[in-house]
């Protein structure tokens, strides 16, 4: 009886101390009172500020208040303060089961991180305004692009919406037209006639010698784009099916050593898909070197590891019953595999495969801004020499085929996922020989687009000169203090571009994710107009990647991590308007009925019925953004807005392998921490 | 004969499912195993076929310890006996053609049975079983488009095909209605009474006890509280068996 006595008084005793922690170490008390969450955030958010603010007032004097010549410090200690002794309020209150409100704290963290990313990106709101004529040259390039010439004195001009009206209207009228002829441009974007080099079957059939130039059709920059997407997602699908084997738990762990092949491919599928496509880029053109190879090498690299991981989820989550009867019938290993596994998997492996056609299409057209093929490239080209009508009309034929990509692929997805066992019991002729045709026309595009895309698996077996170096350099990453200085500031500055979009743009998709949402408006003619317009908005900001965008504001603010974050925030907008406006949608009409019938009124409707169903989506979506930003913001940097990007491409050209690696490796490591973190964040919230 | 002897399994997480369980199956027997849900039914039929590793303790087959069988040993004892699962186990995408075939990989050579080739006989066989589970115009549709009842005899088809000596029925009927249950119990019945072979059955309702088993044994918290004749369990044994609280409930 004594000792339990004693007992509760110890324990009482540690509750009376515990609070008292929290001023040592923040968080620390919270987690002792088993409020595991919110003790860890603290800590973390702690340090995070902390460091942040020291960072950032030495290297760039962020917040500085200057007392006399010898005492200054950074005004926001104020507000880490103010987060510290919130802190300490909490432990006191969790002793007394209350709690200190949450907001308070969320908003001494947000100026914190707001002030600070700010800064380091170079946010200059005033060149929005002060620099906005060039804005509208910008735009009004954008909206009149090169597609039509016409000869004006002699002279070939391109031919602009107002020539354009002038042509049909003197159609129309009788008049003589003025001539009105395709844009070379159209030709380089699409295909024109011209001179070649003779295809391998030219040259197999004996009607060309090998690299010989003979007349015939050029290839578009576009039509490289879509085979170099085309080809980058059936090698990476065909790769991906076995690598994804070795990488589901399930099925290693019956073989002996599998769990180690497990791990380790697990491992590595992780830190393949943490360098983007065009950091993969810039290492596969050491390899091969320029071109459309390239490309398609390194988007199937990066798609192989994507699919394999998502394709062994699949594997894991099978139902497991097929599998034990597979194994009681004394099927073996490969038995379990082909009659218990595969059958199960087919239809979500091939709806991934749509997916990463999509996502590898999009990837493609800026793939070429580093490996030198395709759309990207010829971007790249235009924006050099200032020719920004070119660029609008490449912009406006990548947004068309993206759409119709996106389109055929989510169309397809959405059948196969279905997945209806058939009805009919013998399959009509006609479908049969429909399904002879589609193969055939299959195949042809197939090796079409091995052409195009100048695929030389000879290529792979003598690498390039520097490529060994590479190698050898990347094992041995510098790690000198200067250097991880330099990274670790573009690093901080890359995080917070994509914290600044992911913000920026979400805040700017809310009010324009409503008017996208079918159930909200649609209803009489003029807010269907309103859906319609602001739906499409939507789809063709989406269509062009970041990349594309960044060149339209590095002309209106200037080169830097700004025109960056303007890029990422366009792309941001896009998406988060649209899976907005569908979460909007899926919203359950008979909530709001409920609400309704209890006498309350528009405003009251919405914030007990809308609200509360939309806010458990857009936080996900959110948090799906951000995943997308923080990639994106590591290449972003590549076509002049900022971060780590343009460090790595330095590197890179100057053949500073060693320092590039550091690069990478710093990129891996954070993506790693970003994305176990949103996982727990979503797993907790969502 | 089956002789299962001091059977004992612990799962990795401190669970014992199975506490030193001795019995002994004749030949030609059909015997229920009953007992509640969690009393271990289920990892004593896995047992047996080795789906499930024993502790400890030995389970003996026509004088072959099971036990103490490895790799292509194992695969060749479990291809001689059938087991039919409560959640049918189909692949439900694959025909049932497919589902029934499978019943034969014990027995064919791996890389023909990759591509789906199987001998003449193979296929032959798949039609006779299928006319004895009254499915034969099912051949070629998706096992997702059968009924429950249909899935369960297409599941007992593909135990046909391996031909076995001995049938293991892990709750074949639980996911069924009580007029499909004694359907499929029926095709139990007529394998064990007209071909000979043993049937192994946990079941859930003593009716279906009374009715199909000539024994039974009754398992609580891994261990064996009963054994005997069905007609042995009286209400005294049946609170022995499943707790005080528990009443009986008839089925049709």
């Amino acid at each position: 009886m004594t000792t339990q006595h004693s007992k509760n008084d110890s324990n009482e005793f540690n509750q009376k101390i515990i609070p008292f922690l929290s001023i040592i170490i923040p968080g620390s008390s919270q987690f002792l009172f088993k409020k595991n969450w919110r003790g860890f955030t603290i800590f973390i958010f702690s340090i995070i500020s902390g460091f942040l603010i020291h960072w950032g007032y030495d290297k760039f004097n962020i917040g500085k208040v200057s007392i006399n010549a010898d005492v200054s410090f950074s005004w926001l200690i104020f507000p880490f303060l103010f987060f510290y002794f919130w802190n300490i309020l909490d432990a006191f209150l969790i002793q007394r089961d209350k709690k200190s409100p949450v907001l308070l704290a969320f908003f001494s963290i947000a100026i914190i991180l707001y002030v600070i990313g700010w800064s380091v990106t170079g946010v200059k709101l005033d060149r929005l305004i002060t620099r906005f004529d060039d804005a509208k040259s910008v735009m009004r390039k954008l909206v009149n692009p090169d597609f039509f010439s016409t000869e004006v004195d002699g002279k070939i001009e391109i031919c602009s919406w107002g020539c354009l009206w002038d042509y049909t209207a003197a159609k129309f009228t009788g008049a003589q037209p003025p001539e009105v002829f395709l844009s070379t441009n159209v030709g380089q974007i699409f295909g024109q006639k011209g001179t070649v080099t003779a295809s391998s079957w030219a040259v197999l059939l004996g009607k060309a010698t090998k690299n010989e130039r003979i007349p015939g059709f050029e290839t578009g920059k576009i039509i490289e784009t879509i085979a170099i997407g085309l080809l980058a997602t059936i090698f990476s699908t065909i790769l991906a099916v076995p690598v994804s084997f070795l990488a589901a738990h399930n099925i290693m762990k019956r073989i002996p050593g599998g769990s180690i092949v497990y791990y380790i491919s697990r491992t590595i599928l992780n830190i393949v898909r943490a360098i983007d496509t065009i950091v993969w880029g810039l290492i596969i053109i050491v390899w091969v070197g320029l071109g459309s190879f390239a490309g398609v090498i390194a988007l199937t690299i990066h798609s192989i590891a994507a699919l394999g991981k998502l394709f062994s989820e699949e594997i894991e989550h099978i139902d497991s019953g097929p599998v034990e009867a597979i194994e009681a019938t004394g099927g073996n290993f490969y038995h379990i595999v082909r009659y218990a596994v595969i059958p199960q998997v087919i239809p979500s492996f091939l709806s991934y495969t749509l997916l990463r056609w999509d996502i590898n299409m999009r990837s493609a057209t800026v793939i070429g801004f580093v490996a030198g093929g395709g759309i990207g490239f010829f971007v790249l080209e235009t924006i050099r020499m200032g020719g920004y009508q070119q660029y609008a009309a490449a912009l406006w034929a990548i947004a068309v085929v993206i759409i119709v990509v996106d389109y055929i692929s989510s169309k397809w997805r959405f059948n196969i996922l279905k997945d209806q066992p058939k009805t009919a019991a013998e399959i009509p002729a006609w479908k049969k020989i429909r399904n002879v045709i589609y193969v055939i026309i299959g195949i042809i595009v197939f090796l079409y687009a091995w052409e195009i895309a100048k695929i030389d698996l000879t290529k792979l077996f003598d690498p390039g000169p520097t490529f060994g170096r590479l190698l050898k350099d990347f094992v041995s990453v510098d790690l000198t203090g200067k250097v991880i200085d330099n990274v670790v500031r573009e690093l901080i500055i890359t995080i917070m571009q994509a914290f600044l979009a992911t913000t920026l743009g979400g805040v700017l998709a809310i009010p324009f994710s409503f008017l996208a949402a079918k159930n909200l408006t649609g209803k009489n003619k003029f807010s269907a107009w309103i859906f319609y317009i602001v739906r499409s908005t939507f789809n063709v900001l989406r269509s062009i990647e970041a990349l594309l965008y960044v060149a339209i504001f590095v002309y209106w603010v200037g080169i830097g991590p700004f025109a960056g974050m303007l890029a990422l925030s366009v792309t941001t907008f896009a998406l988060l308007g649209k899976l907005f406006s569908e979460a909007i949608e899926n919203i359950e009409p008979g909530s709001i009925e409920a609400v309704n019938a209890t006498g309350a009124n528009k405003l009251q409707a919405i914030v007990y019925s809308i609200v509360p169903q939309i806010v458990p989506p857009f936080l996900s979506y959110l948090i799906y953004q951000w995943d997308i930003n923080i990639r994106m913001a590591t290449i972003i940097g590549f076509a002049g807005g900022g971060g780590i990007g343009l460090m790595l491409s330095t590197f890179f050209g100057s053949l500073q392998y060693h320092k590039a690696g550091t690069v990478i490796l710093a990129i891996v490591i954070v993506i790693a921490i970003m994305d176990f973190s949103s996982a727990k964040i979503r797993e907790k919230f969502v | 004969m089956l002789k299962i002897e001091n059977l004992c399994k612990t799962y990795p997480n401190g669970t014992q499912a199975l506490n030193g369980v001795s019995f002994e199956v004749e030949e030609g027997e059909f015997l229920a195993v009953i007992g509640l849900s969690g009393s271990g039914k289920s990892t004593l039929l896995r047992c047996i076929n080795r789906l499930i590793e024993p502790t400890s303790g030995n389970i003996i087959w026509n004088g072959d310890d099971i036990t103490a069988a490895t790799g292509k040993e194992i695969r060749n004892i479990r291809r001689q006996i059938g087991m039919i699962f409560q959640q049918f186990n189909l692949v439900k995408r694959s025909s049932v053609n497919i589902n029934v075939l499978s019943g034969r990989l014990g027995y064919v050579s791996t890389l023909p049975s990759l591509f789906h080739i199987f001998s003449k006989e193979d296929h032959e066989r798949v039609k006779k079983t299928l006319e004895m589970v009254g499915l034969a115009d099912k051949i070629d549709v998706r096992a997702d488009s059968l009924s429950g009842g249909q899935q369960q005899r297409v599941g007992i088809a593909r135990a046909l095909m391996q031909e076995p000596k001995m049938i293991l029925a892990d709750e074949p009927v639980a996911s069924l209605d009580p007029v499909l249950a004694h359907s499929i119990l029926k095709y139990l019945e007529k394998l064990n009474k007209e071909y000979g072979m043993t049937v192994i059955c946990s079941l859930h309702f003593l009716d279906l006890v009374h009715r199909y088993a000539t024994r039974a044994i009754a398992l609580n918290e891994g261990l064996l509280v009963f054994e005997g004749m069905p007609q042995e369990i009286d209400d005294a044994m049946f609170k022995h068996i499943y707790g005080k609280e528990a009443e009986r409930i008839e089925i049709i």
